[in-house]
């Protein structure tokens, strides 16, 4: 615990999440997503970029269960993964 | 001549002026030429009267002095609270947050896709809570200014609920305010049933600018731990960053 409150010593201050807390899934509805999500991190040596996909459908699943408000995913940073528009100049090198 | 005056003086019956002891104290640099200056004046009288008052606007200039710098250090230590603050943010000491940071940024950030940090995880639980609580995944690597999602996993073994409340730490310290959590399960009572298992899922992301920060230049580790406690009933913490207490 980071109680040290003297004058040079770093400490760190827990800032609460932006979006609040994830309700528990006691039901498990999500659990299929999040296999597939943890299977893809392991094939891919544990790679976060790689496995964007399976985390953008685990939170889409999370949406639809009503365990999470619902919201745009360009809002939680998944721009890249969505299906661009009818104009094809929207494609961004970004994944 | 010299000589003859200051025998004179010495041996004289005089009272007691700052000429008189100037000369008699030290003959010896007198007599080798260094005359003080009080040898210009004339009488006695105005010579003490005008050391008098040498001496009261000396004193009163001292006294100025010493009450300006009073008044001084008292303005300083008002003026300290914001200065300090102000220093902590500047500098980032004592683990103070940078100012602020929007939560609209997700939705502009782009990764930096050269700089690869790696987060690993660590769970633990207070002695009194009997859950089994594990991250699912021990490191994943992410980059600045990509989204992140994470597991951690709780079980109850027992035969009766617990309710559990989590706090977490973030290592490095000063890496702690790029780390921004989007979703977590922390600071909220989270209640387990008898025998159930539960996936608790962290989504977070690593500010972009973390790569433009020089101190952060040789971190590549950062170290997210979460701990859980056992929650009373009705008990309601309250939420960091609203007031932030030491425990």
């Amino acid at each position: 615990m980071s109680t040290a409150m003297n004058f040079s010593t770093k400490s760190f201050k827990p800032r609460a999440p932006d979006k609040g807390s994830f309700p528990l899934d006691h039901f498990g509805e999500c659990k299929a997503f999040m296999e597939k999500f943890m299977k893809c991190l392991n094939e891919n040596n544990f790679d976060n970029s790689l496995c964007r996909q399976q985390s953008k459908e685990y939170l889409e699943c999370r949406m639809e269960h009503q365990l999470m408000t619902k919201e745009p995913l360009e809002k939680l940073g998944f721009k890249d993964l969505m299906d661009p528009p009818s104009n094809p100049t929207e494609n961004n090198t970004k994944s | 001549l010299l000589s003859a005056f200051i025998y004179f003086n010495c041996t004289g019956n005089l009272f007691l002026s700052g000429l008189h002891r100037t000369i008699c104290r030290r003959p010896q640099t007198l007599l080798q030429g260094r005359a003080p200056l009080r040898l210009q004046f004339r009488s006695k009288k105005s010579r003490v009267r005008l050391e008098e008052e040498e001496r009261k606007t000396r004193n009163r200039t001292v006294l100025t002095y010493i009450a300006a710098a009073g008044v001084g250090m008292i303005g300083l230590s008002y003026a300290a609270v914001p200065l300090y603050r102000l220093y902590c943010q500047a500098t980032g000491l004592g683990g103070t947050a940078v100012a602020g940071h929007d939560s609209s940024v997700v939705e502009h950030m782009s990764p930096v896709k050269e700089r690869v940090l790696k987060v690993t995880f660590n769970a633990d639980t207070h002695a009194s809570i009997q859950w089994n609580f594990r991250p699912q995944q021990s490191e994943i690597y992410v980059v600045p200014g990509e989204t992140a999602l994470a597991f951690y996993k709780a079980k109850n073994p027992t035969d009766k609920p617990i309710i559990g409340i989590s706090t977490y730490n973030v290592v490095p310290f000063e890496a702690g305010q790029y780390f921004n959590k989007i979703q977590c399960f922390c600071f909220e009572e989270q209640r387990l049933n008898p025998h159930e298992e539960v996936d608790m899922p962290v989504f977070f992301f690593i500010d972009p600018e973390f790569d433009s920060d020089p101190r952060m230049a040789r971190v590549n580790t950062i170290t997210l731990s979460y701990t859980f406690f056992e929650a009373k009933e009705g008990q309601r913490l309250p939420l960091p960053g609203y007031s932030y207490q030491p425990q």
